[in-house]
């Protein structure tokens, strides 16, 4: 179809109009070829400045628009929407950016009128070739599945369970719960853990809508955003697998604690006396304290094992630690109220609601706190000596001890890896899993429709826990409850007779959209996973790919106005 | 649309405007109530943000105008909620829209009215923190979504005095005769099943810490003030610079306020120690000679990338010294802050010629009021107190109200965001079940 081209000039309040001559960029659209009318307005976005355009678009029976105004990022789903509204295919609509990349940089009125007729004439001349595309959605399988039964796990379940879809729970051990359920009392209002976990956990196992798969893991995923299918296989041999289809995945594969045989000079593994705070938990629950058979009168707790430790490779801080020593030397001193209870610490972390006092309430109960780099533990007779750089006092000073107790850090779990390749999701510096953004989007994935929950994305108390798993539901249900997801129209498209079949294309794609056909020998990209990012395109050796909205003819047309100007 | 259940939430700052963006596009309609004229929060008016040093406003930006242009939200911003009655599934609540004196659907946001205001350059900018002037017809900052003017009632000529001169010179220079000050306030009733608060944080005053100086010395300010100073937007340009100067010598001060059960609050404000860290980091970058030094009692660089920062900020030549500064004094032209350095074990002082103080963070001073309009508690800090501390921090005593952001607790704008979304969630539930029933 021929073009007929519709100019809107934006004068955006004074801020375009102050430097542009927006009538004389007017007056110069006029003449372009393929313009059937130029305008200017003080707001295009204005409800006026939009009455504008579909008016002009269905009186003149326009079929491209240009508007010459804001970042596209403003409002280019505006002036889709009027066009569109108008008769216009959204995607035959080309913005020119001429006030944050011209009014706004170039003082001289001058330049600043020049540089935005040849923004225009270049977004015109690429308008002309910009051909309609279609915006298409894809059905939601209505379902989730959710990976890993701990605190994480079992609370993004119930939400999504809780607003009416299937959801199927895959935990690895044999029983739901994860770490927590090896806690005795959780800090800051010291509650036992058997008086809250378990209610949750039956909570699930007794919710009509949630499946739970013990003793499983997950063994493949195909499929995208709305669409997965994933195959459950039980760990041991002999049961056959289910293969079930989900909208979306929330992964809460959790963490490991850092083995402290890796510090070897803090003697773990060798001397009774040295455990860690997870083995201390289950000797609170145990109540049993006693180091070969005694009761300890001094007992230590060193923070920070394995965490902020760049020799180590580990040197970010695991967040909860402070808080546990914090737990347990309360739970220590009521324990045994003849004991010394001392904490070697860097920094005291105690951020979290209730943090803070729980710390004095820590110090008032006797629990003594004292700042220094511990470097050793040795044995002297039954006791083990704490070698300690005390940085206060700036001198070394050596502790003895009947119970070391060591603040392991959190580092995630080998298992997480499968998991990651299965889904080609990307992790950060520190092994944890990648969020898609690291302040607006905590729970998101570089992959559509997969989820973040707990300790899998970084260290976590049981709260931020909870608070991030019900998010990744909250991120689940939006596509679920749409029942459709929107699909990229500015996707990549093989020429089948060009397409030689090498498959660069496949390995260079971030989302995995194109897939060699077994039968033809030719890629094809997958229009639903398909995010229109070109690196397809523009390395396939053959030429055989296009990138639908921003075609070599089109952008060529753009880039020659611009040269030629 | 019509007969699916709608949720409020009260608030739209991040938190708020996370949780209704994640309501809508799940499919359900939401009225999002903001007090100011412009939603956005605190994080409009933060410069870059920690770790990452993305520029606040540009991830921000794009936010607040999808809540703007979103089908399924309604935004009623310059506006209050003054009664709810009610249950979950089934709230009626009452919202009070203040008169703006500007007609909504006629301004188109120029701003010419605000050129013509003859109390131009004289009311007290508060979004830059007073460190600026605008005039009494204003909108809070450029990026303002709705972009839709105010007049000011406090400092309006007319509104206050009854006369404004022999003529309107705001409403003689509006294009779009948008202007009305025959405005009368509205009252609107909407009827959701499930209620989000998301009201956000104050900062402590910190003329409550006198030994600070802080409103005696100009060149002793807080952080948010810094953030106002640092931005590209802000009234300097992005420019550290105090009455004209470039300062040498910067000292920044932890919990001012925080951590101090005897004249300050019990409680740890979670983002000092980091957006303190950021401030240091810029300082260093617009002033590469300038001798920086933070105080603190323990560095908390909790989150994921954040002991990372602290570790590069440490190395461009920041001087991390431990104790607590007992005052801050002049000596000359020049303040001098007094400290008891607690690794050296002796008192120490320091030169400066800006002082920028962590001030804590403190609930809303409504929040009672409005712990009282919901039927909400609120724990012994004076924030909202959720279900249960660990397994339920996002609901509350009364069924089908939920809290998200700083309005709990302080936090960070991760932790934020992940808390409005889980509101988002168990309102999410709310709104199916009370459409199945
Ligand atoms: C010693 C200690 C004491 C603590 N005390 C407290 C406290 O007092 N208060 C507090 O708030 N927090 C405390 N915490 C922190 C708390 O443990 C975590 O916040 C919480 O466990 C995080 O839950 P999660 O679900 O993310 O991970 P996890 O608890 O690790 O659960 C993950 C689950 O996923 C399963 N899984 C892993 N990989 C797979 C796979 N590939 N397929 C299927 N399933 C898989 C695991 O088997 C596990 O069940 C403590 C931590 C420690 C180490
Ligand atoms: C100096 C400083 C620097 C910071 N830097 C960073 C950083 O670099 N990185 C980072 O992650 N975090 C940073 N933060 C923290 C960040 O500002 C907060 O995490 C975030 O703003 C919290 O958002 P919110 O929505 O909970 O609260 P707010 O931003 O306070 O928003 C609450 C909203 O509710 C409205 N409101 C209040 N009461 C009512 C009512 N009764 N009715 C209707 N509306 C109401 C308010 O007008 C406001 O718009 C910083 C904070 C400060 C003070
Ligand atoms: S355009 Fe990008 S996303 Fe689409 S197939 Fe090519 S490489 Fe993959
Ligand atoms: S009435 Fe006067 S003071 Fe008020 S906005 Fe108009 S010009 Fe400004």
């Amino acid at each position: 179809m021929k073009p007929r081209i519709g100019v809107y000039i934006c004068h955006c309040g004074t801020n375009v109009a102050a430097t542009v001559d927006v009538e004389a960029v007017t007056e110069f659209a006029a003449t372009l070829p393929g313009v059937v009318i130029a305008r200017h307005y003080t707001y295009m976005c204005s409800e006026p400045g939009q009455a504008l355009i579909k008016e002009d678009a269905r009186t003149l029976g326009l079929n491209r628009v240009v508007v010459a105004s804001c970042s596209p990022r403003m409002h280019e789903p505006t002036f889709r929407a009027a066009s569109h509204e108008g008769g216009v295919n959204p995607y035959q609509v080309e913005m020119a950016n001429i006030r944050e990349q011209c009014s706004w940089v170039h003082p001289d009125r001058h330049e600043a009128t020049d540089k935005a007729k040849a923004l225009v004439y270049a977004a015109v001349m690429k308008a002309a070739h910009l051909e309609p595309l279609e915006e298409r959605e894809a059905p939601v399988t209505p379902g989730a599945l959710v990976i890993g039964g701990g605190v994480a796990g079992l609370v993004a379940a119930l939400d999504i369970a809780d607003a009416g879809f299937p959801v199927h729970l895959v935990e690895r051990s044999d029983r739901l719960g994860g770490r927590v359920a090896e806690l005795n009392r959780t800090f800051p209002d010291l509650e036992p853990v058997a008086e809250w976990l378990p209610a949750l956990v039956d909570q699930v196992r007794r919710h009509p809508n949630i499946t739970v798969y013990l003793n499983s893991r997950v063994t493949d995923i195909t499929g995208f955003v709305g669409n997965f299918e994933a195959r459950v296989g039980p760990i041991e041999a002999g049961l056959a697998p289910a293969q079930i289809q989900v909208g979306a995945i929330v992964i809460a594969t959790g963490y490991n604690v850092f083995d402290p045989r890796l510090k070897p000079e803090f003697g773990y593994g060798i001397y009774p006396q040295v455990v860690t705070t997870l083995e201390l938990e289950q000797r609170l629950s145990s109540g049993d304290l006693t180091v070969n058979g005694k009761t300890p009168k001094e007992v230590v707790f060193i923070k920070c094992v394995g965490s902020r430790d760049q020799q180590l490779g580990r040197p970010y801080c695991s967040r909860v630690c402070c808080m546990i020593s914090a737990k347990q030397a309360q739970l220590v001193r009521q324990a045994l109220p003849d004991a010394r209870v001392t904490v070697f610490y860097m920094d005291v972390r105690t951020f979290g609601k209730r943090g803070e006092e729980f710390y004095d309430e820590a110090r008032r109960a006797g629990v003594r706190y004292r700042r220094g780099n511990v470097s050793e533990i040795y044995r002297r007779g039954e006791r083990v000596v704490v070698r300690v750089e005390d940085t206060l006092l700036a001198r070394t000073v050596e502790h003895e001890a009947d119970l070391v107790v060591l603040a392991v850090g959190m580092e995630p779990r080998p298992e997480a890896a499968d998991i990651a390749a299965l889904l080609k999701l990307p992790r950060s510096a520190d092994g944890f899993l990648l969020e898609a953004h690291p302040k607006l989007r905590p729970v998101d994935t570089a992959v559509d429709g997969v989820f973040l929950a707990g300790c899998c994305q970084g260290p976590k108390d049981i709260p931020d826990t909870v608070a991030q798993a019900k998010a990744a539901a909250a991120s689940a249900l939006i596509p679920l409850m749409r029942g459709v997801v929107p699909m990229e129209a500015a996707t990549a498209v093989v020429d089948p007779e060009l397409c030689a079949g090498c498959g660069m294309c496949v390995e260079i794609c971030p989302y995995s959209a194109p897939a060699l056909d077994p039968l033809w020998g030719v890629s094809r990209v997958n229009a639903v996973l398909c995010k229109g990012c070109g690196a397809c395109a523009v390395t396939c050796p053959s030429k055989a790919i296009r990138l639908q909205h921003f075609t070599p003819d089109q952008i060529l047309a753009q880039v020659e106005a611009l040269v030629g100007w | 649309m019509a007969q699916k259940p709608a949720a409020l939430v009260i608030g739209a700052g991040i938190a708020g405007i996370q949780a209704a963006l994640d309501i809508a596009d799940a499919g359900y309609p939401v009225y999002l109530v903001e007090r100011e004229p412009s939603v956005g929060g605190r994080m409009a008016q933060l410069d870059k943000t920690f770790p990452t040093l993305d520029c606040s406003s540009c991830i921000l930006t794009p936010k607040m105008v999808s809540v703007g242009q979103h089908p399924n939200i309604e935004l009623m911003t310059y506006s209050e909620v003054v009664a709810v009655e009610g249950e979950a599934g089934a709230f009626h609540v009452t919202i009070r829209r203040k008169p703006r004196y500007v007609e909504e659907d006629l301004c188109r946001g120029c701003g010419a009215c605000a050129q013509a205001c003859r109390m131009r350059g004289r009311v007290v900018d508060t979004f830059n923190q007073g460190l600026s002037k605008r005039s009494a017809i204003y909108v809070p900052f450029p990026q303002a979504v709705p972009l839709i003017y105010t007049v000011d009632p406090e400092t309006c000529l007319y509104l206050t005095r009854g006369v404004c001169g022999k003529t309107f010179l705001c409403k003689d220079a509006c294009p779009a005769d948008a202007i009305n000050f025959e405005q009368k306030e509205r009252i609107v009733k909407v009827d959701v099943a499930a209620i989000i608060v998301a009201t956000g944080f104050d900062l402590m005053d910190p003329r409550t810490k006198p030994e600070f100086g802080y409103g005696v010395y100009p060149n002793v300010i807080t952080g948010l003030e810094f953030e106002r100073l640092s931005s590209a937007s802000g009234p300097t340009g992005g420019k550290v610079v105090l009455n004209g100067n470039e300062p040498q010598d910067v000292v920044f001060i932890h919990c001012v306020g925080s951590r101090d059960p005897h004249t300050g609050v019990p409680y740890c404000s979670r983002i000092c120690c980091m957006y303190t860290a950021k401030h240091a980091h810029l300082v260093r970058d617009k002033l590469p000679n300038a001798r920086i030094t933070v105080f603190y009692i323990d560095m908390r660089a909790f989150g994921k990338g954040y002991e990372e920062f602290y570790d590069r900020v440490k190395e461009e030549r920041v001087i991390y010294r431990r104790g607590e500064p007992s005052e801050v004094y002049r000596r000359g032209d020049r303040l001098v802050v007094r400290a008891e350095d607690s690794l050296l074990g002796r008192t120490v002082e320091v030169e400066a010629d800006l002082v920028v103080l962590a001030t804590a963070v403190v609930p809303r001073a409504d929040t009672p009021a409005v712990a009282q309009l919901l039927g909400l508690a609120c724990s012994p800090d004076g924030f909202f107190q959720e279900a249960h501390p660990k397994y339920r921090p996002v609901e509350t005593a009364r069924t089908g109200v939920f809290l998200a952001g700083c309005c709990q607790s302080p936090k960070d704008i991760p932790d934020t965001v992940a808390q409005a979304k889980a509101a988002a969630a168990s309102a999410l539930v709310v709104l199916h079940q009370t459409r199945s029933r």
